[in-house]
């Protein structure tokens, strides 16, 4: 009996031990960025692309408003609810002591400046793919915006999922550094997707998640419940988006549907950060979203 | 024959009573339809302004200016009238408007002033050319989903 005991607790303490290793923050080096120095100029857009400010801003912060990266705004899941951190210049609130490896770190790793696992809230799983002088530009931009000394506000997330270590293991099952459309792509559909999947992080709202949350690439746009419990995300491969590639430019732009109804809900924060980037841009989304996989459902 | 009138008005009565009583149970059924008519023209009229944008219509300097008038004399019309407090989603058929229309009132109505300046704008591009049309699609746009953001609830 206490042999079988013995065994048990050695099984259990294997397995904590292997949970601890593949669950410990892989920190790949981040050498790269000791020789770049980022453009703000050049970063403006990639902030836009990426949407930082959808959610960092403050809720319902509109216009210059938007620039102030303060956070509070709060995104329901089924694993609880996530609060945007503040990540203005603020060298106590914000992130205005950071370098710009550990700024890269945080934003393409999905690391914290202490080492700990950042929740996916955070779409690392799309960022990790943005090109190093991107990331370098994008820093530059952020330092130029104004700092707050608002507090972040803590998650609202119960067990097990406040055991941030466990976001070691779901990152190696989900995050993947490869992209979903393979192929021979021109430069303006490799451009589109590099918007797409890279930066505008389409597919976190519009591809559906299996039980733990983790994106089904298989299923890659094909619509997915609203986070927020309301509807849902439409299906935006070319089985159910019927619309040219001159329609998806102007809802881009204007917001305006080929019936013209207008874009709601957070689709205009979208629309409105794609309106701020080249036509080419628009352009370059339109034509990657005709490459991706029909999907039925 | 005589029959048939009978019938015919007593259906009529029906119908009527029908749609009165509708009414009396939905005291906001008119303002909502309203309210639908009036982005329903405006739709309408973006039709006209956004084919000669796209380029799929040819530049019609009347069409686009009789389109553009509408739609900045229909932002003229919007106000409070067509948004009695109450008549929002889940408690007026067939709403989607959102009651912090009433909370925040003053913000509403100043984007209904974004969307009478927009709708300005355009009509001055629509005296001008297809492209400036097209560059005032943007910010016409921009107007409309600003409000739809903040006080309507998204279809689906």
């Amino acid at each position: 009996m206490v042999g079988f005991l013995t065994k048990v607790a050695g099984v259990g303490l294997i397995g904590l031990a292997g949970f601890w290793v593949i669950s410990a923050p892989a920190l790949p080096s981040m050498a790269v960025y000791d020789g770049l120095t980022g453009d703000a100029k050049a970063g403006e857009p990639v902030f836009w692309a990426a949407g930082c400010a959808s959610c960092h801003a403050a809720p319902d912060a509109e216009k210059d408003a938007q620039l102030v990266l303060q956070g509070g705004q709060a995104f329901p899941s089924a694993f609880g609810t996530f609060i945007a951190p503040n990540i203005t210049p603020d060298p106590v609130q914000g992130i205005g002591g950071w370098s710009l490896p550990e700024f890269a770190m945080a934003v393409t790793q999905g690391v914290g400046r202490n080492g700990e696992h950042l929740y996916p809230a955070l779409p690392y799983a799309a960022y990790n793919k943005m090109a190093p002088q991107d990331v370098a530009n994008l820093w530059a931009f952020i330092q130029t915006l104004p700092a707050s000394a608002t507090p972040s506000q803590p998650h609202q997330v119960g067990f097990p999922f406040n055991i941030r270590r466990s976001l070691g293991v779901w990152k190696r099952m989900f995050v993947k550094n490869d992209w979903v459309v393979q192929g021979d792509l021109t430069p303006e559909q490799s451009r589109g997707r590099y918007i797409a999947e890279a930066l505008a992080h389409c597919g976190e709202c519009h591809s559906p998640r299996n039980a733990l949350g983790g994106i089904k690439r298989d299923q890659w746009l094909a619509g997915a419940p609203n986070p927020d419990g309301k509807g849902r995300v439409p299906n935006i491969t070319p089985a159910k988006l019927s619309w040219s590639e001159d329609d998806i430019v102007e809802y881009l732009t204007s917001g305006f549907t080929p019936e013209y109804d207008s874009v709601g809900g957070h689709m205009v924060h979208v629309v409105e950060n794609m309106a701020r980037l080249p036509e080419s841009d628009r352009r370059a989304v339109a034509a990657y979203l005709k490459l991706v996989a029909p999907q039925q459902n | 024959m005589k029959t048939k009138l009978v019938a015919f008005t007593l259906l009529a009565s029906i119908s009527a009573f029908a749609s009165f009583a509708q009414d009396a149970a939905d005291p906001f059924a008119d303002v909502v339809e309203t309210r639908h008519g009036l982005m329903l023209q405006m739709a309408s009229d973006l039709g006209t302004l956004g084919g000669m944008a796209k380029g799929t219509a040819a530049y019609d300097q009347a069409a686009a200016t009789q389109a553009a008038s509408n739609i900045a004399a229909i932002a003229s019309v919007l106000s409070m009238a067509q948004f009695p407090a109450g008549s929002e989603t889940g408690a007026a058929a067939d709403s989607y408007a959102l009651a912090d229309i009433w909370t925040k009132q003053d913000d509403f109505l100043s984007k209904i002033t974004d969307l009478n300046n927009a709708a300005g704008m355009m009509k001055m591009a629509a005296a001008t050319d297809a492209n400036a049309i097209k560059g005032s699609m943007a910010q016409l746009g921009g107007a409309c989903s600003a409000c739809h953001k903040s006080y309507r609830q998204p279809e689906s």
